[in-house]
């Protein structure tokens, strides 16, 4: 496969341009062809190979340089150090109503946009009828742009990229912000982009839309690539370093404030599963989980149990006040909740439950912890959970 | 040209002359007012007060002089202290989407030169019509000099405009700089009227012959070559040439300084 992009060593240093002094040293540096004095390296040594056909999703904390590699990639900046190679058609959606004129109205904001994404003035004429439909804002084309919803932005933005039949498409983050029916139409014509055998670089906070679109994933760190490889490995990965990272921000909570003045998760754990591993259940056992809960002012807090999916889909909650249990009175301030999942349906995969102390009202989530397990089987089923079901007819 | 194809450089000249002139009533009336009304006050200075005098132009009298200089002048410099802004007025267009930069600039002197041009041609009718003798057939001649200065023009505004984004203060020392340049451009006199020290001092300026030329084909009718003829222009594609390679080496850089 030849390869469609080709960065090799990118770095991208951002010189300081805030006093007048800097900006000309730093102007001065550049006629030279020098490298600028001070300044702030937002990327550093970054090397990406995407073939035709691949849809690359690129991840990261904020600030991690995301943005930034993509406009080196669509030669918005020009890199510090490095080469750049792009041999593709491009469309970017790197903001939504990037090149949008808010004074005009969204026809003219079309044409504009269109003309940036080089159509030609009878190409457009030709697709104009299936951008509007696209973008389905109806009467508001007419009406000036700065009278839209963030919302209809973006759906006119992704209806010009959509129409100028691109063979790279690079987005930023931008499908977010659209409605329910608008992501999915925007995911679906992705989809179909890319079974023609297009490509695809998005730049997604989303490990769901990460997940379900892209083969391939490039996890940016602080302006260096972290990990570099399959979707679901690098995903894992980096979710895996905010659940590290998460836990680490919540016991420095703790010991911050001692614990006191809030409901809070004592001691979280699986019965009959010792050890430190994430238990494995079969499909069908029974799970049962102990949650130990502290309350400052001495009356019984709500317990609330999460079941998820390993990329966070929710699957099942119930909250102890649901059904009017009251807890176990441990001393004064501890409380115990036991639960069990009897039979367990669901189906083979890797799941975590989550306990949550919760005021007395069951108003207000004051605390939570996680563990994850695995559940094993051997069904054929697809999804994640059995549904008792009968076949009726027939023989 | 490739430039002339580009639907790109089209929708900008057509979105500049929209919002700079077209938007509102006052725009358009605007840009035949003012140079109108600088008109008549200079002619009402130099001819009531100063009773200047213009001894090589035999039958021509000061306000059709002044005019026929005037109006290109006013294209020349007014496009590029517009342009100047062009590159920072649309950050958010160049930090976010991939396009040839230069066409910013490039389409602000076009819709200037444009606007500007119409007045021309309007002046010269009603000039006409009061009486003067203007010479028709050397637009033959005017139409190639002003097309020399739309290039002169477009090779400073890409100058100025990449410079800016750098140097902040290119905005602010632009204006004053194009008011001394006025002066020293014989558009208000003429630079017979000169010691002739200063004379061949003023011929070093590109514009006293851009100036000239004009009034030699639209008033005077005098067609005569010089070897200024082939200097001008060959300098004025010279400085678009280089402002063009300068602009070009700076743009992948202007997102650092936006």
């Amino acid at each position: 496969m030849r390869p469609l992009v080709r960065l090799q060593g990118i770095s991208k240093f951002y010189p300081r341009v805030h006093r007048p002094g800097e900006r000309l040293r730093a102007f001065a540096a550049l006629m030279a062809g020098r490298e600028p004095q001070d300044g702030v390296e937002v990327l550093h040594d970054i090397s990406l190979e995407v073939s035709a056909g691949q849809s690359f999703g690129i991840i990261g904390e904020n600030g991690a340089g995301k943005s930034t590699l993509l406009k080196v990639l669509t030669g918005v900046i020009t890199p510090s150090k490095g080469s750049v190679e792009v041999n593709a058609r491009v469309a970017a959606l790197l903001e939504l109503g990037a090149g949008f004129q808010p004074e005009f109205s969204g026809i003219d904001n079309i044409k504009m946009k269109a003309s940036l994404l080089g159509m030609s003035s009878k190409q457009l004429d030709r697709r104009m009828d299936d951008i509007l439909a696209f973008a389905d804002i109806g009467e508001y084309v007419y009406e000036p742009v700065k009278h839209y919803s963030s919302g209809m932005v973006v759906r006119l933005g992704f209806a010009v990229v959509a129409a100028s039949d691109p063979e790279l498409l690079i987005t930023d983050e931008v499908l977010a912000v659209g409605d329910e029916s608008f992501q999915k139409k925007c995911i679906r014509w992705i989809e179909s982009f890319l079974a023609k055998g297009n490509t695809l670089l998005m730049v997604s906070h989303s490990m769901y839309l990460v997940q379900k679109l892209c083969t391939k994933a490039l996890w940016v760190h602080q302006g260096r690539a972290r990990e570099l490889g399959d979707v679901f490995p690098v995903t894992q990965a980096y979710l895996a370093y905010h659940e590290e990272k998460n836990a680490l921000e919540k016991q420095q909570r703790h010991a911050h404030d001692g614990g006191s003045g809030l409901y809070c998760v004592r001691k979280f754990t699986f019965l009959g599963h010792s050890g430190n591993e994430d238990p494995v259940i079969r499909h069908g056992e029974d799970l049962e989980a102990e949650l130990i809960l502290s309350s400052p002012d001495g009356r019984p807090p709500v317990a609330l149990f999460g079941v998820m999916r390993a990329d966070g889909t929710p699957v099942y909650g119930v909250a102890s006040d649901f059904d009017g249990i009251t807890p176990e009175r441990i001393d004064d301030r501890l409380f115990r909740f036991r639960i069990r999942f009897k039979s367990l349906q669901l189906l083979a995969g890797s799941y975590s439950i989550r306990g949550h102390a919760m005021d007395p009202e069951g108003m207000r989530l004051c605390d939570s912890s996680e563990h994850r397990f695995t559940v094993s089987g051997q069904s054929r089923e697809m999804g994640f959970i059995h549904l008792p079901h009968q076949w009726n007819g027939g023989d | 040209m490739k430039l002339l194809s580009n639907n790109l450089f089209h929708q900008l000249v057509s979105r500049a002359i929209r919002t700079d002139y077209l938007e509102n009533l006052t725009g358009f009336a605007w840009l035949i007012l003012q140079p109108l009304m600088l008109l008549a006050v200079y002619a009402f200075v130099f001819t009531t007060i100063f009773k200047a005098r213009i001894p090589d132009a035999a039958g021509v009298s000061y306000v059709p002089y002044l005019a026929v200089a005037f109006w290109p002048w006013t294209a020349f410099s007014e496009s590029i202290l517009r342009s100047a802004n062009a590159i920072s007025a649309n950050a958010a267009l160049i930090g976010k989407v991939a396009f040839p930069g230069e066409l910013l600039p490039l389409s602000t002197v076009t819709a200037t030169f444009v606007m500007h041009m119409a007045g021309y041609l309007a002046v010269l009718l009603v000039l006409q019509l009061m009486g003067t003798d203007i010479h028709w057939l050397g637009l033959l001649g005017a139409i190639p000099v002003l097309l020399f200065m739309f290039i002169f023009a477009s090779g400073l505004a890409l100058l100025t405009s990449a410079l800016q984004v750098f140097v902040r203060d290119v905005a602010q020392i632009l204006p004053p700089l194009m008011t001394f340049w006025f002066f020293t451009t014989p558009i208000l006199y003429s630079s017979s009227l000169l010691p002739d020290k200063w004379a061949s001092v003023i011929k070093l300026n590109p514009m006293t012959w851009y100036v000239e030329r004009l009034r030699d084909f639209l008033l005077l009718g005098n067609y005569h070559w010089s070897i200024s003829d082939l200097l001008v222009p060959s300098f004025s594609i010279l400085v678009f040439w280089a402002s063009l390679v300068f602009f070009r080496r700076c743009s992948g850089h202007f997102e650092d300084f936006l």
